[in-house]
């Protein structure tokens, strides 16, 4: 099992299942009715729904292969750690058998001609190239182990970790995250549930480039905690406020629909024309006996998939309203008014009563659409992304390099020296120290 | 005053770097070579002008849409280019590798791309911008650096030279590929995701909301991170390697301009 899971042809696969079902997930809309998968694809739908595809990045499938993945990183990286360990120490370079990384080079060579130099007297020279040495005599015989760069040993370690924090930082996000959607008029307060304070829009603003188009919006909010105002802060796209855990965001602004004043214009064979202005739920005589009454008022009329008037944007593309004509209490005419295209109102043709009424303007209160956001798991994502871009330096470019050499009573001295990139420089580098080039095979030594 | 003038001479230098750069493989190398390097310098400087006129005309960052970030993009792939050229000696690859450089200046220039500035809508207005976009552009001038010299490894097969001498072009190639690579998986991590998921936080209050746009970029790094594992840890290179790194980088230009045009989010900025 920790084969399995420590093993690199895991790591592929879940890499390559992994984006699979990413694309997926970007082809199919995510996060809506399984009504709408049903309209849109009737034969893919069933499928769908049953693997959890409308909301894919959160169904069982990919949290499983997320898991997976993790469990692959930490036992694939707990493998490898001891083995570097003990490279680093100097106690695995003078044996034949172990596994190194992949893009070690490892150089087992000798010397073309000793010099007889002590290691001692190559020490000051490596120290000055900026390695690390250390000289170790035992049973008559000395070694010397000098290593520079030691961080680009274990750079892939410190990504691996970093991604694990990452995503230890996502599973938390996932779970203990909040967001609260807040849509506040000017003077309005919120309620904000599980806290002890509440959030007032004091003043909004929208501001506009000479064109016409919307430059950015503010909100000028309070934070009131126990009756006084805490905090006063102007709320912008790209600034937002802090406060007891969460953060406040600008995302949009809206008017509230529901609270829509209409005007509409009332012609008659018995009546004057006039001009009424109306709420919502709101009614209205017109003539003897004759009241009108605003039902509601739909700012994008559409007819939805069940045939029903609902609204399809809530920008005033295609503004509605829904009135009732009563006369004596009892209902005569109910019927939609079109802004835009008064010929559709069919009250006009109704035979009972020669009534026309338009829709003329209409008047929605502004409110600012701000939303709290409180995630416990960004500081680990944080700490993570900082981890894996120096991990990644330290993987490509700190240039480990580490020489050892031992001289034994008899028999020749040995060097060992092993590089992880550029083995040309270090071949170099070598020849400068030595004041020779080494002389010796390469051994590519990878893990099989 | 607008910077497209600028743009048009540095897209003539480009095609001209292009056709001496071909023009060695024929007549004298090292003056047609030469020749070609500095024609490059010069319009890598030609062009960095027509940025900073943008940024001044604009009075923002030169990469808010899809013509700024294209030309932005550009240059970033001939300074790359350049780089690589000054470490490794591109040789027969220089040619080919502004070939794509052309190509984008093509599209920067036609009249596909709208060019009128617009001023910035709300979500872009921050600091972030410069970094997000620039830094990404640039590891992804790398990747596509990467891709070329993929492409040539596949091709290089079939070439009048000598075999051995095919066989050590091939090699040089599967090399600049890596080490490009090498330079842009870190970028592109800390540009497209990093710096990315900074600025969502600040801008949107989630630092990752499986938006197309986020996943694709996600989708582009792990096909990098399948690329490095294979080759460093299973040792594949040569023809499998560059396979891989040619898919990135298709998988790296849906990202930039399929997710715009054929997909839709919160991240839709043509």
């Amino acid at each position: 099992m920790i084969k399995f899971l420590s093993s690199i042809k895991l790591t592929i696969s879940l890499l390559i299942l992994i984006i699979v079902l990413s694309v997926i997930g970007t082809l199919i809309p995510q996060g809506e009715t399984p009504g709408f998968y049903r309209h849109y694809s009737p034969g893919w739908s069933g499928i769908i729904l049953g693997l959890q595809f409308d909301h894919l990045y959160r169904s069982p499938l990919f949290l499983s292969l997320a898991f997976l993945f993790l469990l692959n990183i930490l036992f694939c990286s707990s493998q490898k750690l001891p083995a570097k360990f003990r490279q680093v120490r100097g106690q695995n370079e003078f044996n034949q058998v172990e596994g190194q990384s992949g893009s070690d080079k490892k150089f087992v060579t000798g010397f073309s001609d000793w010099l007889g130099f002590e290691p001692d007297s190559l020490a000051a020279g490596l120290k000055q190239k900026r390695y690390r040495v250390k000289i170790e005599e035992a049973s008559g015989q000395k070694t010397l182990l000098a290593q520079k760069g030691r961080l680009g040993l274990f750079g892939p370690e410190i990504v691996h970790l970093a991604l694990v924090i990452i995503i230890i930082g996502g599973l938390i996000s996932a779970l203990f995250s909040q967001r609260i959607s807040l849509a506040l008029s000017e003077g309005q307060t919120a309620e904000l549930p599980g806290k002890n304070f509440s959030v007032r829009l004091d003043r909004f603003t929208t501001d506009y480039y000479p064109d016409g188009s919307v430059k950015g919006w503010q909100s000028l909010v309070s934070i009131i905690e126990q009756g006084r105002v805490k905090k006063q802060k102007t709320v912008e796209v790209n600034r937002p406020l802090k406060y007891g855990g969460l953060n406040f965001f600008q995302m949009s602004y809206g008017f509230d629909w529901d609270q829509t004043q209409v005007e509409l214009e009332i012609k008659g064979t018995d009546l004057a024309a006039s001009n009424l202005r109306l709420r919502a739920g709101e009614k209205v005589q017109i003539g003897p006996g004759l009241t009108l009454s605003l039902i509601t008022f739909i700012p994008d009329f559409e007819l939805d998939e069940e045939g029903q008037p609902a609204s399809r944007s809530a920008e005033a593309n295609n503004p509605a309203a829904l009135v009732q004509v009563t006369r004596e209490g009892q209902s005569v005419y109910r019927g939609w008014l079109f802004y835009y295209q008064p010929d559709l109102n069919r009250i006009q043709s109704q035979p009972d009563f020669n009534l026309e009424i338009n829709l003329k303007k209409f008047e929605a209160p502004v409110f600012s659409g701000l939303e709290a956001a409180g995630d416990p798991g960004m500081n680990f994502v944080w700490s993570g992304s900082i981890l894996l871009f120096l991990g990644l330096l330290a993987c490509f470019y700190a240039g480990y390099r580490q020489l050892a050499i031992r001289v034994q009573p008899a028999g020749k001295p040995v060097l060992v020296a092993r590089c992880r990139h550029n083995q040309a420089a270090f071949y170099q580098e070598l020849e400068e120290l030595l004041g020779q080039r080494p002389v010796g095979r390469i051994n590519s030594a990878r893990k099989k | 005053m607008n910077e497209f003038p600028l743009l048009l001479i540095s897209f003539v230098i480009y095609l001209l770097v292009m056709l001496t750069g071909f023009a060695s493989f024929f007549g004298s190398k090292t003056k047609w070579t030469r020749i070609s390097y500095w024609l490059a310098m010069a319009s890598l400087i030609v062009q960095l002008a027509s940025l900073l006129v943008r940024t001044m005309v604009s009075g923002h960052a030169p990469f808010t849409n899809m013509y700024e970030s294209i030309n932005f993009l550009s240059w970033s792939c001939a300074l790359v280019v350049i780089i690589f050229q000054r470490t490794f000696k591109l040789e027969k690859a220089w040619p080919y590798l502004w070939l794509i450089i052309v190509a984008l200046m093509a599209l920067v220039s036609s009249p596909i791309l709208p060019k009128n500035v617009t001023p910035l809508v709300p979500a872009l207005q921050s600091y972030w911008l410069w970094l997000h976009v620039s830094v990404t552009l640039l590891g992804e001038a790398f990747l596509a650096v990467a891709f070329v010299a993929s492409l040539l490894y596949l091709t290089a097969g079939r070439d009048s030279a000598g075999k051995l001498e095919s066989q050590k072009r091939q090699e040089k190639y599967d090399l600049i590929a890596y080490r490009a690579v090498a330079a842009g998986f870190p970028l592109f991590t800390l540009g497209a995701l990093v710096f990315g998921m900074i600025w969502a936080s600040r801008a949107w209050g989630r630092y990752w909301s499986w938006d197309p746009k986020e996943v694709w970029s996600l989708i582009t790094w792990l096909f990098y991170a399948l690329y490095l594992h294979t080759r460093l840890v299973m040792g594949w290179k040569g023809k499998r390697s560059a396979l891989i790194a040619i898919i990135g980088f298709l998988a790296a230009l849906f990202t930039f301009f399929g997710v715009n045009y054929l997909l839709s989010g919160l991240h839709s900025y043509v």
